[in-house]
């Protein structure tokens, strides 16, 4: 009872966050300045017939909400229009229904250009997160295994270095000696006209692509969890029930599989599933390095073409994936550790 | 208990993706070590292709950009009709070297009042995929592009045609509401689309038709898009003009530029469209590869803005006309074109490349651009005469002159758009120049919207540094500089001169091609004389190929672009 409460709680304050998120970036984008109609396009071919026929196939000849034309500039309109007629319901409407829209920029369905791009940046993003965290949480626990040793101030130094390192100049450094040194390709997620053989001589290809943006992504992720998994397992350890089990004669592995690890891994979980959330939004800077069609690219695209409906829908699903990791690391956490529900 | 299980279970997931993950990279590395599997090197791959009589020959372009959509009537990127100039084709096709050549068509009879245009359409011409293109497909991409009202460029090229049919006999007859001069340069980008593909759409189904198929009947179809990542097309060896000898081209789109130069380096591609002229140094001693630099083919012209507009011409509504009273005065305007040393902004902002502006027509537009003005030398001293003479001296003593009644420092705001990578250095450049001479600047960038907002037709500015893109006829960049363009916002310096204006008319209308030259020549001659702006440079373009793959690449022939049909049908691998 108490924990089907708890349940729908959270749930509930997950489902008020998205529809304020929607609400938000609706506004978001319509306080920017500029005319999405022509944005980019500084030419005198584009007539002002032209600029109005478009406005008028993407909805935007119609007032942003009651008494407001637009928002920036700001022009007061009738309060007096049909609510329904107004840019804000039609979009709520149209995402009732599933429909995120046409893109200004391309003219296509903003819900096809996102699922080839979510794909490609969870694929790049996944493989880096994955590789992250496993080596990540390795070195810190032999860190904190071998605490105060060489090794644990190696892995310190490397871990802190690694995080401190900027990712796009770290990108490009790697860019340039794995495309000389090994052939590396320099962009892209496959070689065009490969003509490849069949499906795997494919997926081996998109996996050589991966090879560097990949090794970016764990570089530079791998300190962080390192740092949180070396400081709360030392914190562990140095409990009195960890003492308990050495003067009962335990084997130190089997201290720390069995003892430490399990109550270090809470703020893991936090951080795993907030990082995980943020997958979807990608890495601009690695996808912009290595040229991979991913999310973070189309998002920076998006924003300096005024792309509203690419921009609402993009941020729409970050905001869900990130809702929904918190979500779940919340119900996790108070099944890994039932002192968070009782409180 | 059961956390332990959870906590197992999570571990063994991620070992599992790892292993996953490790595998994949595994296999795309254990592929690339046995030298016959050519998919996974996309070096070797392409090198395979380019040589031997297996495979398909394949052209590998590198550029950094990519179509924002395959459809011709909603496009706006140059990438886009980049690729629609190898898949379709128009009434004209544009040479290299500024003329016009039949491409549809193989005769065009004029009337004698220069109104109506029959050009008879090729025999044997065929669509993509198999269908006749006729005169019905010419009239009727012609009518689409005039109606269609939300195509954002291409219905301006229609804006003379009174109206379009096809006769029986293979003929388009296009009857003009004025006699114009320039019939090829608006036919050029109004590509034959298939009627029996786009005539079944209507509505807003036409600009959001997505057009992946893209059948039309250039010399080459498309055969693969993916957006943002590449384009590949089929050479169509039987096209009834010049079919390419190779059998392939696939346009790779990088995000960074500095890859792309490295791409062309280690081959992974045979030639890229564009670099950073920070690269050109690197590239010009390697191994293999061939540096070449040009004026471009979309003509493009950067240009150091004045707000000059006289206070009768400030459009009413719209207009602000806060420029530096200043700006009005020639003299202000010629003394600071003598401050400016325009070589050496050439040097410092685009090291090296790039000529010295003129006019605004660039020296891109080949017969069109008057080269036999002289620009105003770059003297700080007789500047410093000039303003001394005028009456713009500096009389507190502060480095910066007064209005010659001793009102208003000539403190300028300068701004440019914040997307470009030339404006902030050139804006520096020019400070420190004008400074020499008593003027002082403002500089700050704004955002392209911004930018415009102040711009025009709000006249809120004093200096802006800017350019425009140019169609191969000069007709609109001289539209720029009409009295008639204050209110519309195209004029950005606010400029106004009957002559020049009556000039324009007399131009736009003269069928003589070497009399409406010396008309266009004799109005670059007057704005220049009335230092309406400093253009500092006509920027080139920079391109490079491989020499170990390809040959034949048209270099030599006026301007450059590798990318164009004139090199990608002639060249052939290197044996």
């Amino acid at each position: 009872m108490r924990q089907s409460r708890y349940l729908l709680k959270k749930i509930g304050w997950a489902l008020l966050t998205v529809l304020i998120v929607i609400l938000l970036n609706f506004f978001l984008f319509r306080i920017l300045p500029g005319d999405p109609a022509r944005a980019g396009i500084r030419d005198p071919r584009l007539t002002q017939d032209a600029v109005a026929a478009i406005r008028e196939r993407f909805g935007l000849d119609k007032p942003v909400i009651n008494c407001f034309e637009s928002l920036n500039p700001v022009e007061f309109g009738s309060c007096g229009v049909n609510p329904l007629d107004t840019q804000l319901f039609i979009y709520v409407g149209n995402l009732l229904s599933g429909e995120l829209g046409i893109s200004y920029h391309t003219n296509r369905p903003v819900i096809d250009m996102l699922k080839e791009q979510l794909w490609n940046t969870v694929l790049l993003i996944g493989a880096g997160q994955i590789l992250a965290i496993f080596l990540g949480m390795g070195l810190g626990v032999l860190a904190a295994w071998r605490a105060r040793t060489t090794i644990d101030f190696s892995a310190l130094l490397a871990s802190l270095t690694f995080w401190s390192l900027p990712t796009f100049w770290l990108g490009i450094i790697l860019l340039f000696w794995g495309s000389s040194q090994f052939g590396l390709p320099t962009g892209g997620k496959l070689t065009p006209a490969g003509n490849f053989a069949n499906i795997w001589e494919e997926w081996a290809d998109v996996g050589w692509h991966l090879l560097l943006p990949t090794l970016t992504y764990t570089i530079v992720f791998l300190g962080e969890y390192m740092l949180i998994m070396r400081s709360t397992l030392l914190d562990v350890l140095s409990e009195d029930y960890i003492l308990t089990a050495k003067a009962k004669g335990l084997r130190t592995a089997q201290i720390l599989k069995d003892h430490a690890l399990q109550n270090a891994m809470l703020p893991m979980v936090t951080i795993i599933a907030l990082n995980l959330g943020f997958t979807v939004a990608g890495a601009i800077q690695i996808e912009t390095v290595f040229s991979w069609p991913g999310l973070g690219g189309a998002i920076f695209e998006a924003v300096e073409r005024k792309d509203y409906p690419m921009l609402q829908g993009a941020f729409l699903l970050i905001a869900v994936s990130v809702i929904f990791a918190n979500l779940v690391a919340d119900l996790l956490y108070s099944y890994l550790d039932p002192r968070v529900q009782a409180g | 208990m059961k956390k332990q299980i959870v906590l197992k279970l999570w571990l063994s997931l991620l070992a599992a993706s790892l292993l996953a993950t490790g595998l994949l990279a595994a296999c795309g590395g254990s592929e690339t070590d046995s030298p016959d599997t050519d998919a996974t090197v996309p070096a070797g791959g392409s090198t395979d292709a380019a040589t031997t009589d297996e495979g398909p020959v394949v052209l590998r372009v590198g550029w950094a950009g990519s179509p924002d959509t395959l459809n011709p009537g909603t496009a706006v990127l140059t990438e886009a009709y980049t690729i629609f100039e190898m898949v379709y084709d128009s009434m004209y096709q544009l040479e290299l070297d500024g003329t016009y050549s039949l491409e549809l068509a193989d005769s065009v009879d004029v009337s004698e009042d220069g109104l109506v245009y029959t050009f008879h359409i090729r025999d044997g011409v065929t669509f993509h995929d198999g269908e006749a293109l006729t005169a019905e497909d010419v009239a009727f991409s012609y009518n689409l592009y005039a109606s269609q009202e939300d195509f954002p460029f291409l219905p301006v090229y229609t804006e003379f045609f009174a109206s379009v049919e096809a006769d029986d006999s293979n003929n388009v007859i296009i009857t003009l509401t004025d006699a114009i001069p320039n019939i090829q340069s608006q036919l050029i980008y109004l590509y034959v689309l298939p009627e029996h593909i786009w005539g079944a759409l209507e509505g807003t189904a036409v600009p959001e038709f997505e057009n992946e198929a893209m059948i039309g009947s250039g010399p080459f179809k498309m055969a693969e898009y993916a957006q943002n990542e590449f384009v590949r097309l089929e050479g169509v060896k039987d096209h009834y003009l010049q079919g390419p000898i190779i059998d392939e081209a696939v346009f790779q789109t990088f995000e960074n530029q500095d890859a792309l130069v490295q791409a062309l380096r280690t081959g992974q591609v045979d030639m890229i469209t564009e670099m950073p002229n920070t690269a050109v140094v690197s590239l010009r001693n390697e191994e293999n590869i061939e540096l070449v630099t040009g004026p471009p083919l979309s003509p493009s012209v950067t240009d150091i803005i004045f707000n000059q507009t006289a206070p009768e011409n400030c459009p009413p509504g719209d207009g602000l006309c806060t420029g530096h009273p200043a700006l009005q005065d020639r003299n202000v305007r010629l003394a600071l074109a003598h401050a400016t040393d325009k070589q050496q902004i050439i040097d410092v902002v685009l090291l090296g490349l790039g000529s010295p502006g003129l006019t605004l027509i660039p020296d891109s537009l080949g017969v069109f651009y008057n080269d036999s003005l002289n620009d105003y030398e770059y003297d700080v001293v007789l500047a410093n005469q000039i303003l001394d003479d005028a009456g713009y001296l500096d009389s507190d003593g502060d480095g910066i002159r007064e209005m010659p009644d001793g009102s208003s420092p000539l403190n300028l705001r300068m701004n440019w758009p914040s997307d470009s990578t030339e404006a902030p250095r050139m804006a520096e450049l020019l400070a420190s120049m004008w400074a020499e001479v008593g003027v002082g600047t403002e500089l700050q960038a704004l955002d392209p919207d911004a930018l415009t907002s102040i711009c025009c037709p709000a006249f809120d500015f004093d200096v802006i540094l800017w350019g425009w893109g140019s169609d191969p006829d000069p007709n609109f960049l001289l539209s720029v500089m009409l009295t008639d363009e204050i209110p519309t916002g195209n004029s950005e310096s606010g400029y106004s001169n009957p002559t020049y204006d009556e000039l324009y008319l007399q131009q736009a209308v003269e069928l003589d091609q070497q009399q409406r030259i010396d008309l266009i020549w004799e109005m670059q001659r007057i704005v220049h004389e009335d230092v309406v702006y400093i253009i500092p440079f006509y920027s080139q373009s920079v391109q490079a190929y491989r020499t170990d793959r390809f040959t034949g690449w048209q270099t030599d022939s006026g301007k450059v672009a590798l990318e164009d049909t004139s090199s990608l049908l002639v060249i052939e691998p290197v044996r």
